[in-house]
């Protein structure tokens, strides 16, 4: 159709253009494969899934010299600033006997969380580049930021034992537990990025909002007072703020080191249920868009 | 074109490619003194300006039919959708309109394509190895020879981020071709080596194109063109306007631009810089 100077061969139609792919058995690029397919092709690409993470996990520390040591480092300076205000200041230690451990849990799981979601949602926007130079199942991205946060976390978890055992914790068979409760959280916080990398990669004015929802979520969590304490006089409160996915690791985490709390079986059952249900919504979502995360 | 018993390895039947590109100005606004405006009135100026959007037609529907074996060279001035079209065609940006059907898997090489540069070289290669479907063991198993094609030696433990141009497009051509894609798709990368890589790397090309790949190449060296490519798709302003052997079409652009002008030199009558697109 375009008169063009040295003659381009002219267009085939949309429809001849078709017959002539499908004789050949040519594909049809740029849709997005059957949710199943997705998740098999997610799940055989996983040594690739393990070679991201574990770069990402190092990007994020290349130029800071003390390196890994500040996913140590952080979790106690926070620890010990929540202690002088909420522990001391404002007091929010009621009900609450060993406070030092109960607030240290508090803030390295939720510092998981945290740190995933915020990271974890820009993990497809701030790799456009590698988005537009390769193709690979695009979940891969948020999927290996949670990885990476995951095993980051690590360090800040062997301080957790530690701090246990300074502060007259004994250990017991419920200890066992912490890895289940970290899977669990892992599960709903992939969940939440898959879902955090699809809103903003359609619109990053959102991203300004993340940080705001992960402080009031930090607030309403029970990172530094105890929910059922506080919450007392309002029964239906108190459940909907226990049962929150970001709220429950907590929790499930407490009531497996904490010599205070003993284990609930319906707050396990509801975490897995979380964990679940959040992580397959959130693929879904996620693999809905796949085919346009290199537009940007 | 007597084609009939050639075998297709990838059509684009009318792409269309719109970009959205957020915070851009629409026009340079007079500018005043910045000190003459209030912090206020500032404020909301620099608001406007960022909540602005625009629309760029990078590609405007474009047709083709690639071939098995062919090494097909992609002209056009700077702007003119080449960069964005050879994306589209790697499956990496969705087009906006039209259809594009592949046989086999694309690997797309651009100068752009950093993976990540703050990491060593060699955590580069085995990202990109495996992005492009290699298991690790086979990375392994290929990462010196990679390293020898890329001719970058020790420097492949440091991060990309020291590299130089050349250096960096050495290795990504090293990886992409490592893999050796069915569609091996190279945007501008033989341009950064110095003559000895050239000439490897048109070897290598050639080498794929014979186990019946199809090369795309995105150049402004026609003389990289002219001996690499069997066929050549010109582009301007996002539209196809020439697609044929070689030589005809690149006598025929190589008309259209000004005369012996072998420097960039600004001082060409009718060259209007096209708009920039998000290339």
């Amino acid at each position: 159709m375009t008169p063009a100077p040295n003659g381009a061969p002219p267009a085939l139609t949309a429809e001849e253009a078709m017959a002539l792919a499908q004789r050949h058995g040519l594909e049809r690029l740029g849709g997005r494969p059957p949710f199943g397919v997705y998740i098999r092709r997610l799940w055989q690409r996983r040594s690739f899934l393990w070679t991201l993470s574990k770069a990402q996990a190092s990007n994020e520390n290349a130029e800071d010299r003390l390196g890994v040591l500040w996913h140590l480092l952080n979790p106690l300076f926070l620890v010990v600033s929540y202690f002088l205000i909420f522990g001391l200041l404002l007091d929010t230690r009621k009900g609450v006997d060993n406070f030092i451990a109960f607030l240290s849990i508090g803030v390295v799981v939720f510092g998981f969380s945290s740190s995933a979601i915020t990271t974890g949602s820009k993990a497809v926007v701030g790799n456009l580049n590698l988005v537009r130079a390769l193709r690979f199942p695009r979940a891969m991205l948020p999927i290996g930021v949670v990885i990476a946060e995951a095993l980051a976390t690590l360090p800040a978890f062997g301080v957790l034992f530690v701090v246990m055992l300074a502060t007259g914790e004994l250990p017991k068979l419920s200890w066992l537990l912490v890895p289940v409760a970290f899977l669990i959280q892992i599960g709903i916080v992939g969940g939440l990025v898959l879902v955090g990398a699809r809103v903003l990669s359609v619109s990053r004015d959102i991203g300004n909002l993340i940080p705001v929802a992960i402080r009031l979520l930090r607030y309403v969590s029970g990172v530094f007072f105890s929910i059922d304490v506080y919450a007392d006089g309002h029964p239906l409160v108190r459940e909907i703020l226990n049962l929150q996915p970001l709220a429950l690791p907590i929790t499930l985490t407490r009531q497996a080191l904490l010599d205070e709390l003993s284990i609930n079986w319906t707050y396990w059952a509801a975490g897995a249920a979380w964990s679940v249900i959040l992580l397959l919504v959130g693929l879904w979502i996620f693999w809905r868009d796949e085919a346009n995360y290199g537009r940007g | 074109m007597a084609a009939a018993d050639r075998i297709p390895s990838l059509i684009a039947s009318h792409v269309d490619i719109t970009y959205q590109v957020h915070g851009a100005k629409k026009a340079a606004a007079p500018v005043a003194d910045p000190d003459d405006e209030s912090l206020l009135a500032g404020l909301f100026k620099k608001g406007r300006d960022l909540a602005t959007q625009q629309k760029v037609e990078a590609v405007k529907d474009v047709s083709f039919v690639a071939y098995h074996g062919e090494s097909i060279g992609i002209i056009g001035r700077n702007g003119s959708g080449k960069s964005t079209l050879l994306r589209a065609l790697a499956g990496v940006i969705p087009p906006t309109r039209g259809d594009i059907w592949i046989n086999g898997e694309p690997a797309l090489l651009g100068v752009n394509a950093v993976l990540m540069s703050k990491l060593s070289g060699e955590r580069n290669v085995y990202i990109g190895g495996q992005a492009m479907g290699l298991s690790r063991s086979q990375v392994r198993e290929r990462f010196d020879e990679i390293v020898d094609f890329s001719g970058i030696g020790q420097a492949v433990y440091r991060p990309m981020s020291t590299y130089s141009s050349g250096q960096a497009a050495r290795l990504r051509f090293a990886i992409s071709t490592a893999a050796s894609p069915d569609i091996l798709m190279i945007d501008e990368a033989l341009a950064t080596g110095d003559a000895d890589f050239r000439e490897r790397s048109t070897a290598k090309v050639a080498e794929i194109r014979e186990q019946a790949s199809t090369v795309f190449l995105v150049s402004h060296s026609n003389s990289t063109i002219r001996q690499i490519c069997s066929r050549v798709i010109w582009m301007d302003k996002g539209r196809l306007i020439a697609d044929g052997p070689t030589e005809e079409v690149v006598a025929a652009y190589e008309r259209t631009l000004p005369k012996k002008a072998a420097a960039p030199k600004p001082a060409a009558p009718a060259v209007q810089d096209a708009p920039p697109t998000g290339v």
